[in-house]
């Protein structure tokens, strides 16, 4: 009952039941548009009948070296379809594609550590806390970096927690 | 920055670092004072210049910008050879030129560049990016040509390709450039073959858009086809180029192998059934609005009854067997085998009995799910009533039998009330005041009794819940508010609507995240004139960026038919700010996507950013702001000075005629989401509430398509409508004024015959524009004023004449084609007794605002801020004329006798304008000075009825239900402390401020006229 294809500037225009909630954020258009000129494969969204969005995920492919990694920047699903595995099957899509397609070592993501719901669906999907991001947010909120192994990181090096919490500006990427 | 061989624009990088660093940490004055001493050293070097203005502009010093940029451009348009000319310099300059406005210039250093320097890659990627960014789709064919020629790489060839397809989807190119850019790619192909992904699907849609299907199958299973490397991506776009190509039987064979993939997948199902039966309708290209529902209906099917037969059974045994190879979470199969009954029902071979059969068990095993009723809401459309019902007591009794978890069973029970909803039995039963009526009404107020209740008992169920989180049964509230609305809307009982506002706020009480509450409440306080809460609500959703486009509907027309000038400036204002920062940044972000080699993108965000210039609501903004201004300048002491100037920055309203005349031409674009307004409002435009119980509250699809469509329909007359306002009040200004001049000047000799000419046309087009030949339409006026006629329109369109009767009057003043010789018609009059006539009938008829939701206020405040404020002005420019503080007045006779002829009028028409306002300022007054307490009282005793009493209150009584009844343990300490802090009465109070705080802003802009008249008066 889900269609999941690529997603195109229309959609834009139709997710405003989906962005409407209050921990969906509604980025800038270049913000989106960077995206879908850089990273198309790794923005879909899932359509229900009646042309109505269930949900979408956005995310990106960075790194080098084993530091090669596919990134979660967001995932949301109205609240219509909530609780039947949507966000599980687009982040399981993203992996897909980071893993067979660009061959990275890891997915990860960033999550509010006041945040348990999300933490919680995360580990249930098999993301670990790899390391806590100090004053993430707004400089105000720490945030989790959450990390999945893929199949090249053999021996999961990826995943190993760090020990220590690190601030914003030592994190490697944006 | 980049740089080669550690120079940088020709300079010693070491030399210009200070500078970008004192750049990026915006120390500007610091970096300015390093570049005059870099162009010390290198006075005519360009980059140094460069850099020069793109301090200034940071500086804001942008004249200065621009001179220091044109000289540098000077210099390396020259032949001179020893100027050193690279990327760096000409991007940096091409960054001051864009944000300076003078895109070209940057492209003419870029020429000559490249023009210079032939074969040079990096100049090319500029001067490409630089058409980009004008949109020079052929230029831009043209320089990536070269570019392939030069460096033979695929991407510059896409780069062409696109550009060509850009020519022909968002320019002039006719359809013959597709076999240009095919013969492109076939050339390099054979030579080089393909490399990436993104080509092919660009050769692919090629191919689609010239219907060469049986080419595009070929090259998709050949050895270009592994460039796809999604398998079920290659599949799906196989199956439609069979479907499109009409072998739908390789089509359906290939979207069965999809399904095997991915059985969850609804479109791929619609297509396998629709390859099944042969129709066409499933591969048609999905060009049309984004909002509207595709839904196929079995048309044009010719197909024998046994053929059809058996496709239909070898549907129903390859869906079986999905079934039984996939999870039981996946509600796909199920829908498919639902889709199939449904297509049987349409061609005539269907049983009824079954569907119901197919969509019992879909409840019974996703029954609980929130979008159960969205999902079967296509196949409710074709069973007949009585079918709908026995589904509906079906449904009820399987909830009734089933014991499930607390959780599924809210979920199903949910369900039951949405399907309710769904299939209209909510209002179908007689309203004449029957005693039969009298029960339904008693059955629908006890539905939002149950569901009132449902969601308060079951709130122990969300007691772990996160705050952030969903509650259980939430959509309980907005269900009992629309049937507490429908109780209003039948009954005009006040209560209800007190109740369908409580029902939202106790839940926003409990839980402030729900933002289908706050719409509501949105559209609620809007139409009980509380205005200014409503805009508080609709803030508290923040609605930012793209949201703006598709969301503010819900806010802005309200807002534009009020007094609160502040708030809708900001509104208008940040909207069209987002929109024209999208459209400066959005070549930049195409570029990205060609240089990222993602080339469908590269097509698509140019013609996403046509369909948002195409905006209706963008346009409609555009217009809307400078009246605001206009209306907010006419409204100053010095009104009309200010407003002209006003109007002169606007090109004396000319760009909006331009506007208006290019309107039939332009194809606009809606981009309103309106699935999330209420029933009552399916549209801006639309309120049942403010017309009598007519109709079903439940629109069925078709209807609400064919709403959505007359309400595009009527924007675009009122976007040209309101594109004439500013010129007609510029002319109107001018008129007055000079009909006055000629008066003292004898000659007329300053009147400029233009002007009056160009007035009565905009006359015409206005008179048009409301269906009404001009002549037809003074006619009409005029017998409406005399009270022989009546204006037999909705009260919005009487704003409308009331401006035409204010502008043909200042037209007249100069034309004197009203009133001369027959019987004595005055203008003048004219327009007085209708402003006064319209006030004076809206006054009477209007109840306290405190007990009369509706239309009347904003009618009110339109009247007063537009044709009145227009009258004003009118009158004000004519005053000045006749008083100018020059001293040429010329006297004789004849003049002295026709300006104390228009003295008078003048004289007459501002008492009459006056008194009119007072009408409106004695009306405001007597609202406000209403004991606050009073007020507050009227609304709140609307809800507190005994038990005995019938009609609203028992849905307020379980929101004030003891909150001892409710132990703490089992909801939670934050439900709890939630239902203790929870004050009804606040909301009254909140709901009366509102009002008054409307009330009072009326009043000042009333006030403020009154003393403008007076001044305007002493100046006589």
């Amino acid at each position: 009952m889900t269609t999941i294809r690529r997603f195109c500037c229309n959609d834009l225009l139709r997710f405003a039941s989906v962005n409407l909630d209050h921990l969906t954020e509604t980025f800038n258009m270049s913000f989106y548009m960077t995206y879908l000129a850089r990273w198309p494969d790794y923005f879909h969204v899932a359509d229900a009948p009646g042309n109505r969005v269930m949900g979408y995920i956005m995310g990106k492919v960075e790194g080098q070296g084993e530091s090669w990694h596919g990134h979660v920047t967001a995932v949301t699903v109205d609240p219509e379809y909530r609780r039947q595995q949507l966000a599980k099957k687009l982040m399981n899509l993203l992996e897909d594609i980071s893993d067979k397609i660009d061959k990275a070592y890891f997915v990860d993501l960033f999550v509010r550590a006041s945040n348990t719901p999300a933490i919680k669906m995360y580990e249930k999907l098999d993301y670990v806390v790899y390391r806590r991001v100090l004053r993430y947010y707004s400089g105000e909120e720490d945030g989790l970096d959450m990390r999945k192994a893929l199949s090249r990181d053999v021996e999961k090096k990826s995943i190993i927690p760090l020990k220590r919490p690190i601030t914003p500006d030592e994190l490697e990427y944006d | 920055m980049a740089s080669k061989f550690g120079l940088a624009g020709g300079i010693p990088e070491r030399r210009v670092r200070p500078i970008w660093d004192a750049v990026d940490s915006r120390q500007f004055k610091n970096a300015l004072k390093l570049s005059t001493a870099l162009l010390s050293k290198y006075p005519s070097s360009p980059y140094a210049l460069a850099l020069k203005a793109l301090i200034l502009e940071r500086m804001g010093k942008n004249e200065e910008a621009l001179g220091v940029c044109l000289n540098a451009k000077e210099i390396l348009c020259t032949n001179d050879s020893n100027v050193f000319v690279d990327d760096l310099t000409l991007s940096t300059l091409q960054i001051v030129f864009q944000r300076l406005d003078h895109l070209d210039m940057a492209t003419s250093c870029y020429e000559h560049a490249c023009t210079k320097c032939p074969n040079n890659l990096e100049l090319m990627m500029g001067l490409f990016n630089c058409y980009v960014r004008e949109y020079s789709f052929v230029k831009q064919q043209q320089i990536a040509i070269k570019m392939y020629k030069t460096a033979g790489e695929e991407r510059f060839l896409l780069w062409a390709v696109c550009s060509i397809l850009l020519q022909v989807c968002c320019g002039n190119g006719g359809e013959k450039l597709f076999q240009l850019a095919e013969g492109l790619l076939k050339k390099h192909i054979a030579s080089h073959g393909l490399h990436e992904p993104e080509a092919l699907s660009v050769y692919i849609s090629l191919l689609e858009e010239q219907n060469k299907y049986n080419d595009a199958l070929e090259i998709l299973s050949g050895n270009l086809g592994s460039l796809m490397m999604i398998e079920v991506d290659k599949l799906r776009l196989k199956g439609r180029l069979l479907a499109r190509e009409g072998d739908f039987a390789a089509a359906a064979d290939v979207f069965q192998s999809v399904l095997e993939l991915c059985p969850d997948d609804w479109e791929c199902s619609l297509q396998y059934i629709g390859s099944l039966l042969e129709d066409d309708s499933i591969s048609v290209k999905d060009n049309g609005p984004v909002h509207t529902t595709k839904s196929i209906e079995c048309k044009n099917l010719h197909m024998p009854g046994e053929v059809f037969d058996s496709r239909m059974s070898r549907a129903v045994n390859f869906i079986q067997k999905l079934m039984e190879a996939s999870s039981n979470s996946e509600r796909g199969p199920y829908l498919a085998l639902l889709e199939i009954e449904r297509r049987k029902l349409l061609f005539q071979k269907g049983d009824a009995d079954k569907l119901l059969q197919g969509l019992m068990q879909y409840f019974i095993r996703f029954g609980h799910l929130a979008c159960f009723a969205s999902d079967v809401e296509e196949f409710l459309h074709v069973l007949v009533s009585n079918k709908k019902s026995e589904f509906l007591r079906n449904l009820v009794k399987e909830n009734e039998a089933t014991t499930v978890v607390p959780a599924k069973a809210l979920g199903q029970s949910i369900t039951v009330f949405k399907v309710q909803n769904l299939i209209g039995n909510l209002i179908s039963l007689p309203v004449d005041g029957n005693h039969k009526s009298f029960i339904y009404l008693t059955e629908l107020e006890n539905m939002a009794v149950q569901m009132t209740q449902m969601f308060y008992n079951n709130l122990p169920l969300s007691k772990d819940l996160d705050t952030q989180e969903s509650m259980y049964g939430e959509e309980l509230l907005p269900m009992a508010c629309n049937i507490l609305v429908q109780l209003y809307w039948r009954t005009r009982d006040l209560g209800y609507l007190v109740e369908a506002i409580m029902v939202l706020e106790f839940g926003l009480a409990i839980r402030r995240y729900v933002f289908q509450y706050k719409i509501l409440l949105v559209h609620l306080y809007s139409y009980w004139n509380s205005l200014p809460l409503a805009y508080e609500r609709y803030k508290s959703l923040d609605v930012k960026n793209i949201l703006l486009e598709t969301v503010s509907h819900h806010i802005l027309p309200q807002m534009l038919a009020s007094p609160l000038w502040p708030d809708l400036n900001i509104l208008l204002s940040d909207y069209l700010r987002f929109m024209d920062d999208h459209f400066r940044e959005s070549a930049d972000l195409t570029f990205l996507a060609y240089r990222h080699r993602n080339y469908s993108k590269a097509i698509e965000f140019v013609q996403f950013k046509e369909r948002l210039q195409r905006s209706s609501q963008y346009l409609m903004a555009k217009i809307e702001l400078p009246i605001l201004q206009i209306k907010q300048n006419s409204n100053n002491i010095d009104e009309e000075e200010v407003t002209v100037s006003t109007l002169e920055s606007l090109g004396y309203g000319t760009h909006f005629i331009d506007l208006s005349n290019e309107i039939g031409s332009k194809l606009l674009t809606f981009n309103e989401d309106f699935n999330l307004r209420p029933w009552w409002t399916p549209t801006y435009d639309k309120n049942y509430l403010l017309g009598p119980f007519g109709g079903p509250s439940y629109c069925p699809r078709e209807n609400m398509q064919n709403l959505i469509k007359q309400t595009e329909l009527d924007a675009v007359k009122k976007i040209e409508k309101r594109s004439l306002l500013p010129r007609m009040i510029y002319l109107s200004i001018y008129s007055a004024s000079a009909s006055v001049k000629e008066n003292i000047e004898a000659n007329g000799s300053t009147v400029d015959p233009k002007l009056p000419l160009e007035l009565k046309i905009l006359l015409e087009r206005y008179a048009k524009i409301l269906e009404f030949p001009f002549r037809e339409a003074v006619e009409l006026v005029f017998g409406v004023s005399s009270g022989q006629k009546s204006l037999e329109v909705p009260s919005m369109d009487i704003i409308d004449w009331t401006n035409f009767v204010v502008f043909l009057n200042a037209w007249n003043l100069n034309s004197h084609e009203i009133g001369q010789g027959d019987s004595g018609r005055s203008t003048w009059k004219l327009a007085n007794t209708f402003l006064r006539k319209y006030v004076e009938e809206m006054i009477k008829s209007a109840g306290p605002v405190v007990s009369s939701p509706g239309n009347d206020l904003s009618f009110l405040v339109q009247l007063v801020t537009e044709p009145l404020a227009w009258h004003a002005l009118i009158l004000q420019s004519c005053v000045r004329s006749l008083h100018p503080s020059a001293k040429k007045k010329k006297k004789g006779g004849s003049v002295e006798q026709s300006n104390s002829q228009l003295l008078n009028e003048i004289h007459i028409s501002i008492q009459s304008l006056r008194d009119t306002i007072e009408v409106i300022t004695k009306w405001l007054k007597d609202q406000l000075q209403k004991p606050h307490d009073g007020k507050f009282e009227t609304m709140y005793s609307l809800v507190q009825r005994d038990d005995t009493c019938d009609g609203p209150g028992k849905v307020f009584k379980i929101l004030r239900s003891p909150v001892s009844a409710m132990k703490d343990a089992e909801v939670g300490d934050r439900i709890l402390e939630a239902l203790h802090s929870w004050d009804p009465a606040d909301v009254v109070r909140k709901i009366v401020a509102g009002q008054d705080g409307l009330l009072l802003e009326l009043l000042k802009i009333c006030e403020s006229r009154i003393k403008s008249l007076q001044a305007l008066r002493i100046q006589l």
